[in-house]
């Protein structure tokens, strides 16, 4: 198992993995579960450290984005890779709740999903297998346009085009969505 | 026509280096079937009975000349000579070595093609009214609002691997040519009370195992807000659409389920939250698209022309032809042709390269390079000038391609069935074949009329069977292949699905059932216009019943 | 679609698609694969028939073939003819094909 951020490997991970049923240890960075997160809402924003929290991927991220913003953290999970509800929870709190943090894909991570990952608004990924790095460079090779307008900084082909267009005609650039 | 620029163009490319790498490492077995399929599925590659299947993407149906040759080439390279036009307005060729395939689909992109997303979990390949852009009864051309979705939907990031297919079809006339009420979303345009032109959006609809005429769940989108609600529809059926069971996994399940009412809450409130962001389309944009299906440089006619009221006259066979394969075109002085791809007792919807580089020729010649392929399996000379014709009809019928049966009960749409298909129960093309000829005999063919028989060979209803005015499913009994029929579907703006007539028969009795359905009608209809449909809506199933089961 | 059938002592072969070229193919005596089903190794019992199952499914692990499974033949007649309908078109090829293979 490979953790990769920003497309670089790394060597441990800084958040520590808490069962439900375990106790929280005194310091560090955890990762929780939402069910835990449910009920322990006080204690684990009263620790001084920083938190992570492990989404079930059925969750209606509409009643959990606001809260979005206090973790460091956001674990979605594709329990099969052709599960692909998390893309649709990553875009939603990338772009609709302008979650910051750390974005991290988790399960059945594959090469050829990498690209859709990305462009969804992950930017971090545990990839099970050992040439991670590797494959992730290459996954981010896949294309050199996107056709569609999505969280993850690069410029559409219809605005692209726009941009030509206008550029030809003498009209001011448009600012990258 | 649209002609891709540079970046069209690099990304199928890229696409085929991407496939092409995925291929190397299925062979070389870095990548199992398990993790393979999806990846193959995407890029058009089934494995069938006897070979592995390619099925390549004609977007919208609309072709040029150009692409047909490609398409030529590539069937006699890859394939044995032929390809298959499908229900989806797709091409499908039948014998594809896996080894083969990058580089069948690189030659695909030459001619500005690809089979890209014509499987797999994903949006699939956008269908259309085949008359876009020439029919008379037209509002605007679908075309332009396909190839918005087109490029909108490829390599959707958050779209690719959905609980199931999504089908989207357009159509721009308020006669429904594309079957918009049995997809996943049907857009049908039309004007409001202030005179715009947007989109009704119907969602929900479709066939296979649990057929559903789709609902409405917004009477008037504007144009500029179309690809914001549609990424609001696939987003809340890509986190709520069910994923434990492959056979409730389509939206129109969901929306069963949920109700439209739900829904469309739960849709209006997403596009509430996006409808002002990056997806709302620039009246620019627009414009960009549109040009590029400008009409082609219609000469101005007037009056009729006299080689084709000649040729009327004094070619009974011409007139024959003439009077059931062409339609009514936007521009004086021009037809529609539709090439029947239905010869009695030739597999629906084949095609040889010899005849698809034959009909390149035509279309150069007399219909500005372009052709357009049916969800009915035939092709279509969208502008061809009256007095072409008669050259036309010549030049068709020397390649077998003539025959005067569109809409007929000949002209019979059939999935690929049991002798291709992995999923199948039954054979499709051959109880086709025996049907068709039945109604060879052109008198009998014209006199009933309009009629309808759409034949799947298992539940998946790939050949539309639930929207036949005849409909044929194949089902296996014990071992052999038996055919149930229904009567009085319909796929047009009056959608209906068609209701059962009794129990499922064997080969013979199938195709004798049908000659009886056919007699019964004609026995009982008010006049030679009222169509099979209408006396079915009239007099409903006992008489078609009896007459099967009882006389039988 | 047809169901795999359950072991049992029926005449049976095991079938598969080539993983190159996609086409159907047979499992012979001496572990190869053939287009023809004539050639095809034909057992009659539980285990024989599991044991050819698992040197198939060996070798689509070895990404040789693609999904193996067991069908029944009639072994009277030569070649075998498979009892199911569906795997009979396998063998013939579709039933319209009146073109032959380039
Ligand atoms: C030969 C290989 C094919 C396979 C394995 C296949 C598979 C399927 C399956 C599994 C479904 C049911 C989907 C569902 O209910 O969720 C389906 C539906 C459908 N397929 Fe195919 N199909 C094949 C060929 C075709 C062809 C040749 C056409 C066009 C002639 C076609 C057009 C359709 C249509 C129109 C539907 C029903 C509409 C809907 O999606 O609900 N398919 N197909
Ligand atoms: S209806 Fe069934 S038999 Fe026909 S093509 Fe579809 S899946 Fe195959």
């Amino acid at each position: 198992m490979s953790l990769l951020k920003h497309g670089r490997l790394v060597g441990e991970d800084a958040f520590q993995p808490v069962a439900d049923d375990a106790a929280l240890p005194a310091s560090g960075a955890v990762l929780v579960t939402y069910a835990r997160w449910q009920v322990e809402r006080e204690q684990l924003t009263g620790r001084n450290a920083p938190l992570g929290i492990l989404l079930p991927n059925n969750l209606d991220v509409l009643d959990f984005g606001a809260e979005a913003e206090r973790f460091d953290l956001i674990v979605l999970q594709f329990p099969k890779f052709s599960d692909g509800r998390a893309y649709s929870q990553a875009r939603l709190l990338r772009e609709r709740f302008g979650y910051r943090g750390e974005l991290r894909a988790t399960g059945h991570v594959l090469q050829d999903q990498l690209w859709h990952m990305q462009r969804s608004g992950f930017d971090a990924f545990e990839i099970p297998r050992a040439d991670a790095v590797e494959a992730f460079a290459k996954a981010s090779r896949t294309f050199s346009h996107v056709y569609q307008p999505t969280g993850d900084g690069r410029v559409s082909v219809l605005k692209q085009r726009l941009a030509a267009h206008n550029n030809k005609n003498g009209r001011s650039q448009e600012a990258a969505e | 026509m649209y002609q891709y620029d540079e970046i069209d163009q690099t990304m199928v490319e890229e696409r085929v280096a991407q496939f092409r790498d995925q291929v190397a490492r299925r062979l070389t077995g870095e990548i199992s079937e398990d993790e393979f399929k999806p990846l193959r599925l995407q890029n058009g590659l089934y494995l069938q009975l006897h070979a592995y299947m390619l099925r390549i993407a004609i977007p919208y149906g609309t072709l040029s000349s150009r692409q047909l040759r490609g398409l030529a080439q590539i069937g006699c390279t890859y394939d044995r000579g032929w390809g298959h036009f499908t229900t989806r307005q797709n091409l499908q060729y039948n014998w594809i070595k896996l080894e083969d395939a990058p580089a069948a689909l690189a030659d695909l992109a030459k001619v500005q093609m690809h089979a890209i997303q014509t499987s797999g979990n994903c949006i699939r390949n956008t269908t259309t009214d085949q008359f876009a852009g020439a029919a008379h009864d037209e509002i605007e051309d679908p075309r332009v609002w396909c190839e918005i979705i087109r490029q909108w939907s490829t390599f959707h990031p958050e779209f690719s691997f959905l609980p199931r297919k999504f089908k989207i079809a357009v159509t721009g006339s308020p006669n429904d040519r594309a079957a918009v009420r049995v997809h996943d979303i049907g857009l049908r345009m039309h004007k409001n009370d202030a005179g715009e032109i947007g989109f009704e959006v119907i969602v929900g609809g479709g066939l296979g195992r649990t057929p559903f005429i789709g609902k409405t769940i917004r009477d008037f989108l504007p144009k500029q807000d179309l690809l914001s609600y549609l990424e609001a529809i696939l987003r809340v059926y890509n986190q709520f659409g069910r994923r434990d069971n492959l056979f409730k996994a389509r939206i129109k399940i969901l929306v069963h389920e949920i109700g439209i009412e739900t829904m469309r809450e739960k849709v209006e409130a997403e596009f509430a939250a996006s409808k002002h962001g990056a997806l709302k389309l620039p009246q620019e944009a627009i414009d960009q698209i549109a040009v590029q299906f400008a009409p082609p440089a219609f000469e101005t006619l007037s009056g009729i022309s006299a080689e084709y009221a000649n040729a009327f006259r004094t070619d009974f066979e011409f007139g024959l032809w003439a009077r059931r394969n062409t339609f009514k075109h936007k521009q004086p002085g021009y037809s529609i042709v539709t090439i029947s791809l239905k010869k009695e007792g030739a597999p629906p919807g084949d095609a040889s390269a010899e005849q698809m580089n034959a009909v390149a020729d035509i279309a150069d010649r007399y219909s500005f390079g372009e052709i357009r392929v049916t969800h009915e399996q035939n092709l279509v000379l969208p502008h061809v000038k009256h007095s072409d014709l008669p050259a036309v009809f010549k030049a068709l019928k020397a390649w077998d391609l003539a025959t005067p049966n569109v809409g007929l009960a000949s002209d019979i749409i059939a999935c690929p069935g049991l002798d291709y298909c992995a999923l199948a129960n039954a054979r499709s093309i051959p109880i086709a074949q025996q049907i068709a000829l039945r109604f060879k005999n052109w008198e009998r063919a014209h006199d009933i009329g309009e009629l309808k028989i759409k034949i799947s060979g298992c539940i998946n209803a790939c050949g539309h069977h639930h929207v036949g005015h005849i409909g044929i499913l194949g089902v296996d009994k014990a071992g052999e292949e038996f055919y149930q029929i229904t009567l009085g579907g319909s796929a047009d703006d009056q959608a209906a699905l068609g209701d059962l007539i009794g129990p499922s028969l064997n080969t013979h009795d199938a195709v004798d059932a049908i000659d009886t359905l056919v007699e019964t009608y004609l026995r009982l209809r008010k006049s030679s216009d009222e169509r099979f449909l209408d006396t079915y809506r009239r007099i409903g199933i006992a008489p078609f019943k009896e007459a099967v089961y009882v006389s039988a | 679609m047809a169901k795999a059938p359950k072991l049992n002592s029926q005449p049976q072969i095991v079938t598969a698609n080539d993983l190159r070229s996609g086409d159907t193919v047979y499992l012979t005596v001496t572990g190869g694969w053939t287009r023809r089903i004539a050639e095809a190794a034909v057992v009659a019992n539980v285990e024989a028939g599991a044991a050819l199952l698992a040197e198939a499914e060996a070798q689509a692990k070895q990404n040789i073939v693609v999904a193996p499974y067991l069908i029944p033949v009639d072994a009277s007649v030569t070649p075998p003819k498979p009892i199911q309908y569906r795997e009979v078109l396998r063998a013939e090829g579709p039933s319209t094909e009146t073109r032959p293979a380039a």
